[in-house]
């Protein structure tokens, strides 16, 4: 089922034009949404929660164009934006009662949505304190159970593990993935974090200049890479590198003994142990190359100079 | 099973109809508004002048309890235009002191920390956003100017002799209308100025303010130019006379020498209407333009 | 020692309330990474290294320059806080040379110097506009290009990463790099604990206020004794690899990975046991996919010593 679609949308600002062009059909059960600053990532957003109206082509979720069907769209969607936006003198219980009120649930059912989504992402006693006292990783937490209150189809999140310490983050992460295995709830995430957007999503959209860059599914791209090597070893790295090319791989040798490879058809990881073990040279981590995300991202981007060629998760 | 797993799940109930969610604001802003105990003050304080009103109803009308409390002479009040237009005018300008309160507690606290855009996420617009404060404040102002004025009306014309309701009905349309434009008037501007303004208590100066400041302003304006066209910007006199002229009441002083056409007066009403409602389209959106 | 930035038992109190307890650190040049939950005492820490408040007890000396030389001081320290303020109606470009020429550099000087540091973070073109107008991202830059502009010898950075995109990310990571390289002190402050991973020489965690472990990241994880380090390896029949290791006795502890296709194994004795596992791969009736270590990087250092008890709740 289609998520988002988008046909040769151009959103203008005043006199920028800010996205152009856009189309594409994003199915993904969570879609990524990558670019550099300034790429046009919060206008897209804001055009399809209907803030503003295309100047040219359409938006559609599920199948409502966002010109045309605001207020059904925006009962579909949950919103966590990427800056502060609370109610600061409310009780966090409060505030997301109110905001499930908005979102059309009669007052006794959004009572008891509110606690269950506080439940849910784990905000315990805090709730009863005004908003205004919450730390970061609190307000955060506060603005996911606002946007999930009322069972939305789609969570749209904006940074969503913006200045959250690494234990809060990983939390945050959790939380995403459950909410996304679930099966309820479709998810679109933006974020500067290749990692974040590589750990939960399943399909990617990179904007560029408000074009789109590159539209384009990971699952397809992480099962077809499966012969590209990453190895740390300890030892003779020269010398076993000169045998590995000897059976036909592909090498490329980095200091601090890492080698990228490509396997050749009949090379099998085994081998590479054997002459390891031949000259003494301990394989101390072997990855196959979880970076398609990265790939895609710097192709997207185009080469430009000066940049460092790697870009990591 | 003996373990309950509580997991995400959406929900299936009954969801309230669209047009309803501007009653949900309403709702959490009379709740914003009556949380605080000045509101209540200001509230107690609006009402008090009703009372001295309704006594002085009763004493016009009983000439047996003005012979007690002594106030012998025949003139003492005659329960006119002029009785109700005093009326009219302290409840409305309290009615100013009370939306200079109540109105900035609407909106201040929604924008002190940004909660529109994710407000503006829910299926209200930035209208019915509006329009649900207006409706909290204009309700709340309500109950201190044209209910009480209207009840302490009926009194009056239960206590009075008969055929006076009759020749009167004309005063209880002009405290009726009067009110309303007043309120109508202080609702939008009250809302309008709150979203300017960061801080509540600079919101609560400048509605007084603005009531104000221009007044001197015209008369500087008038003064200078030697017209009676500045006075329009003095709305403690362009209200006197609308309400003067909707009560029917005789013209003060004042009025006969700055004779405005009330057309004028609706007029320049709107005029600042317009212009706060083009304040509230570029300060409540769901993302901040920045310039430059 | 003139190259290194010390702290001998300093304290810091506001009032009542614990800022840093007892830190002693004597970091030589290079890149530091400063790790711990929000509200931990990192920014206490750094305001102490630049000088910006005076420590309750202890003394700091920062290559040899003692706070109170405050005109000295400032001139070896660069400082690029987490902060998002600036002064109103001022263009990038005014900022960057205000900073400079408060360090009574002549205007000329400063104009160069400033065009300088605003081409190192690649806000050249935007220089001309006002901060009020930059995105999150640019808002970030300017502050660096402001802390590196009068070429200090010791550069504090707070979350300087915070809102750029992936390739702007690596632009500056390596920018860092190349500054510890060429004898900097850099002192960096992240919750992205992978991306600084790459880039750090050492690192310093701190929780409550106190001082929990410094030095090489690898140093510091062979250190945590009671935990083993920890080993994942990928294959097709993880309980076969187990009972090969346990047989060797160079395993303490073998964990099946839920999907069935890995297993985690602790070992005390790294060098011994990575040589055991080379050897069971040559051998080839076990077909190993990956193996990496679980355990050897910041993040996993964080949760060892931090855990839960450190993150505010």
């Amino acid at each position: 089922m289609e998520v988002i679609e988008l046909d040769g949308l151009q959103v203008r600002l005043g006199s920028r034009t800010v996205l152009d062009g856009l189309t594409g059909v994003l199915k993904g059960r969570a879609i990524g949404l990558l670019g550099p600053n300034g790429a046009g990532k919060s206008t897209l957003i804001n055009t399809l929660l209907g803030f503003h109206d295309p100047s040219q082509g359409t938006a559609r979720v599920f199948g409502l164009d966002t010109r045309e069907h605001k207020a059904e769209i925006r009962g579909r969607v949950g919103y966590m934006p990427e800056n502060d936006s609370f109610i600061g003198n409310m009780s966090g219980v409060r505030f997301v009662r109110y905001m499930a009120e908005l979102a059309g649930l009669p007052a006794k059912p959004a009572l008891e949505r509110a606690h269950e989504a506080l439940f849910y992402v784990g905000l315990g006693e805090v709730r009863y304190r005004s908003v205004n006292t919450y730390s970061l990783g609190m307000k955060q937490l506060v603005k996911l159970a606002q946007a999930l209150v009322h069972g939305p189809k789609l969570l749209i999140l904006d940074e969503p593990t913006n200045g959250l310490d690494p234990i809060a983050r990983q939390r945050m992460i959790q939380l995403v993935r459950e909410v996304r295995d679930d099966g309820e709830v479709r998810l679109l995430i933006s974020s500067h974090l290749l990692r974040d957007i590589d750990e939960t999503c399943d399909e990617v959209l990179i904007l560029k200049n408000g074009k789109l860059a590159a539209l384009c599914n990971l699952d397809e791209e992480r099962s077809s890479n499966r012969s590209f090597l990453e190895l740390e070893t300890v030892g003779a790295t020269e010398r076993f590198t000169v045998g590995i090319r000897g059976l036909g791989c592909e090498v490329a040798c980095f200091p601090g003994g890492r080698i990228k490879l490509v396997l050749p058809e009949r090379v099998e990881s085994r081998d590479l142990y054997v002459i390891a073990a031949e000259q003494g040279v301990q394989i101390r981590r072997m990855n196959r190359r979880r970076d398609s995300l990265e790939d895609i991202f710097l192709k997207a981007m185009d080469s430009d100079v000066g940049r460092p060629t790697d870009v990591y998760l | 099973m003996s373990i309950y797993k509580h997991s995400y799940r959406a929900y299936t109930g009954r969801l309230t109809p669209v047009w309803s969610r501007v009653f949900v604001l309403v709702r959490y802003g009379f709740s914003e508004i009556w949380s605080s105990k000045i509101t209540i003050v200001l509230f107690t304080l609006s009402l008090l002048p009703s009372i001295f009103f309704l006594f002085g109803i009763y004493l016009a009308n009983n000439p047996l309890a003005r012979a007690l409390v002594g106030a012998k002479n025949v003139g003492f009040t005659s329960i006119d235009a002029g009785y109700f237009l005093a009326m009219l005018q302290i409840h409305c300008w309290l009615a100013l002191v009370l939306t200079s309160w109540i109105a900035p507690r609407l909106i201040t606290f929604d924008l002190a920390d940004n909660a529109l855009p994710v407000m503006l996420s829910h299926p209200i617009s930035r209208f019915g956003y509006v329009a649900g404060k207006f409706i909290a404040l204009f309700s709340s102002l309500s109950a201190i100017t044209w209910v009480p004025c209207l009840l302490l009306f009926c009194y009056q014309a239960y206590a009075s002799p008969q055929g006076w309701t009759g020749n009167h009905l004309r005063l209880a349309a002009g405290l009726f209308a009067g009110a309303l434009i007043w309120i109508l008037f202080l609702s939008i501007l009250g809302i309008a100025l709150s979203s300017w303004v960061k801080w509540r208590m600079v919101a609560t100066g400048i509605i007084i303010a603005a009531i104000f400041i221009p007044a001197g302003v015209g008369g500087v304006v008038s003064g200078v130019l030697r017209t009676k066209w500045g006075m329009l910007l003095n709305l403690p006199i362009t209200m006197s006379l609308l309400w003067q002229r909707l009560l029917g009441a005789a013209p003060s002083s004042l009025g006969r020498r700055v004779d405005l056409p009330t057309s004028a007066i609706v007029f320049s009403l709107l005029l600042a209407a317009v212009g706060c409602v083009a304040m509230l389209n570029a300060r409540i959106r769901a993302r901040e333009m920045v310039r430059g | 020692m003139n190259d290194r930035i010390i702290f001998d038992d300093v304290s810091k109190f506001y009032g009542e309330v614990l800022g840093v307890n007892r830190i002693t650190l004597s970091l030589p040049p290079g890149v530091t990474t400063l790790v711990g939950p929000n509200g931990s005492g990192k920014t206490t820490l750094m305001n102490l290294m630049t000088g910006l408040v005076q420590p309750s007890s202890g003394h700091i000396s920062v290559l040899g320059v003692a706070p109170d030389n405050a005109t000295e001081f400032f001139r070896t320290v660069g400082y690029c806080t987490q902060f998002d303020t600036f002064p109103r109606g001022l263009t990038g470009f005014q900022f960057v040379m205000d900073s400079l020429m408060l360090h009574g550099i002549s205007a000329a000087q400063a104009t160069k110097l400033a065009a300088q540091s605003l081409g190192r973070v690649n806000l050249g073109d935007a220089a001309g506009r006002r901060i009020a107008g930059y995105s999150k991202g640019m808002r970030q830059k300017i502050r660096l290009a402001q802390a590196i502009a009068h070429h200090p010898k010791v550069l504090i950075l707070d979350e300087p990463l915070n809102g750029l995109d992936p390739m702007a990310r690596a632009e500056l990571l390596e920018l860092f790099q190349e500054l510890g390289r060429q004898g900097m002190h850099l002192l960096i402050s992240s919750h992205i604990l992978e991306e600084v991973d790459r880039i750090s020489d050492r690192v310093v965690l701190i929780t409550g206020g106190y001082l929990i472990a410094v030095g090489n990241i690898h140093q510091v994880r062979q250190e945590v004794r009671e935990k083993p380090m920890q080993v994942i390896v990928r294959c097709q029949h993880p309980e076969l690899l187990a009972s090969k290791m346990f047989a060797i006795h160079h395993c303490v502890e073998a964990r099946i990975h839920p999907d069935g296709k890995g297993v985690f194994l602790r070992t005390g004795d790294v060098d011994q046991f990575y040589s055991m596992l080379n050897d069971i791969a040559a051998e080839g009736a076990i077909k190993i996919d990956t193996v990496a270590p679980a355990d050897d990087d910041a993040n996993a250092i964080y949760q060892y010593l931090i855990g839960s008890d450190g993150s505010a709740s």
